[in-house]
């Protein structure tokens, strides 16, 4: 508990920290509002009130998800700045277990990305009821949670991947870079390629769009949940192994 | 049982020995300088005593037991390695606010210890601003934060004006009286000549002298001259 109370200081008392989280939780609010009114907007009249909530909560959740980049790279530089400036050496002095001070910092960053995930979606789904409300929303039907939970886990795993590339590389244009490619290069190629299916299924990307409704089904939903599990904690994994290596 | 022990320890990087079957005891009431050429092995060894590095082979124990085996160790070791090794976003204050947190310490010894290591005016400045001399003034706050038994100092007169350098001897001198396990390096040889009480030198990784310092320094020489004589002796 130590260590998570020690690490969540550490976050907050860097600006760069409240940079990252303005410009994420800021820019998805703007776009989600936009998009929320132009999709809203574009309704047929013949919508029902449970329709309308649930495109809302769509609509709410590609906002979400736009947040995720700025959130890895939070995730990647409250490792790898520690490692740039050498002060992991008073951190590991502080708290010998490394695979603790990675867990304690997954800890407070899984927790700030699912409080900017709030911070996106409740005053998104109010500002969609109200451009709405001619539709008379009701209250998210049972198929919104899939969604919700969806783009919640991909912005929480975007964070821990970034975090985890930021320990394994030590280097944070490095983590950053790799973090880049895997999310936006990597799943972009391969909708190209010849048996871009499979690569899509088991990259983190297409689950995560697949969960919130912006792509056709291609897998049940609960293997997307478990494939964008799978990327939240196997590289931390990885992670809490290539730190056991000394430096 | 308050001692740094080291026994039978050696590290290598790839051919050469760093520190090389080196063993000593460091122990409580009094100041130890470790002294030792460039490159000689002393933060490698110190960085293995905080487990910080792995040893080869052999092995260094705190008041008993291997340093990560400490529950809370910030209090019961303080150590000072590399003090310019701080983020400097944040400001002192909040430096030592992460590390009490992180050792269940109270942070209501902040205050103190910024007035104690001259920083009390600019515990709100961000460290990124600090000379190297204020940084190692931050570095020796740390290290006492967790009111610790056993002290470890990298070369801590490193950056310190003179009157720093001075409040430094008085301030090892009055830890060293309260009981505590002292361990500094330095290169200052002036400075150890009047701070130190024993004297531990280590030239390539191996043990020269581990000896009380009026032992240590020959007759009608200064602690300078010793000392090179002794480094010339082992190269040769
Ligand atoms: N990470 C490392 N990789 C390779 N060699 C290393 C590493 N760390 C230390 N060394 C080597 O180990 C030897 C001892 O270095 P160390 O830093 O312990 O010396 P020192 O006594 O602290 O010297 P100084 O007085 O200059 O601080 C040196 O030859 C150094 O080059
Ligand atoms: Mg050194």
């Amino acid at each position: 508990m130590n260590a998570v109370a020690a690490e969540w200081i550490k976050l907050r008392t860097l600006r760069s920290t409240w940079w990252a989280l303005g410009v994420g939780v800021l820019t998805a609010l703007a776009l989600t509002a936009l998009g929320a009114s132009t999709v809203i907007s574009r309704w047929e009249p013949g919508q029902t009130g449970e329709q309308a909530a649930m495109g809302i909560v769509v609509a709410v959740y590609v906002g979400v998800v736009l947040a995720q980049l700025p959130l890895g790279m939070l995730g990647t530089m409250s490792i790898s700045g520690e490692y740039t400036s050498g002060m992991i050496h008073t951190t590991f002095v502080a708290t010998p277990s490394r695979s603790r001070v990675l867990l304690a910092k997954a800890c407070v960053l899984g927790g700030i990305a699912i409080a900017a995930s709030l911070l996106i979606a409740i005053p998104g789904y109010l500002y969609g009821h109200v451009v709405a409300s001619g539709f008379d929303p009701t209250l998210p039907p049972a198929g919104a949670w899939a969604v919700i939970g969806g783009g919640t886990l991909m912005i929480a795993m975007t964070t821990m991947l970034g975090l985890s590339l930021g320990a394994i590389f030590r280097n944070g244009v490095v983590a950053i870079s790799v973090l880049v490619v895997l999310m936006v290069l990597v799943p972009f190629a391969g909708r190209m390629l010849p048996g871009g299916e499979v690569v899509n299924r088991i990259l983190p990307g297409y689950p995560a769009l697949q969960l919130t409704e912006q792509m056709p089904d291609i897998m049940p939903d609960e293997a997307a949940f478990a494939v964008l599990g799978a990327w939240s904690v196997i590289p931390l994994l990885i992670a809490v192994l290539a730190n056991k290596r000394v430096s | 049982m308050d001692m740094i022990e080291v026994i039978g320890l050696t590290r290598r990087f790839g051919q050469s020995a760093a520190v090389d079957d080196l063993s000593f005891t460091v122990t409580p009431g009094k100041i130890t300088g470790f002294l030792g050429p460039n490159g000689a092995g002393k933060t490698t060894t110190m960085r293995i005593v905080l487990g910080l590095d792995r040893p080869t082979s052999g092995r260094a124990t705190v008041n008993g037991v291997p340093y990560r085996a400490l529950d809370r160790p910030l209090t019961h070791v303080g150590a000072l390695l590399d003090a310019s090794a701080v983020q400097g976003g944040r400001c002192a204050e909040q430096h030592l606010q992460w590390l009490a947190r992180s050792n269940g310490i109270s942070r209501t010894r902040i205050g103190g210890l910024l007035e104690l290591v001259g920083l009390g005016e600019a515990g709100r400045k961000r460290v990124g601003g600090f000379s190297l001399g204020m940084k190692q003034r931050l570095g020796l706050a740390a290290a006492l934060l967790g009111d610790p038994e056993v002290l470890l100092l990298d070369e801590p007169l490193n950056g310190l004006d003179p009157e720093g350098i001075r409040w430094m001897r008085g301030l090892l001198k009055s830890l060293a009286a309260e009981g505590r396990t002292v361990l500094v390096s330095s290169h200052l040889m002036h400075e150890m000549a009047v701070t130190a009480d024993h004297l531990i030198v280590i030239g390539r990784g191996r043990l020269l002298a581990d000896t009380e310092i009026t032992q240590f320094v020959r007759p009608g020489m200064s602690l300078e001259d010793t000392f090179m004589k002794v480094i010339e002796g082992s190269a040769s």
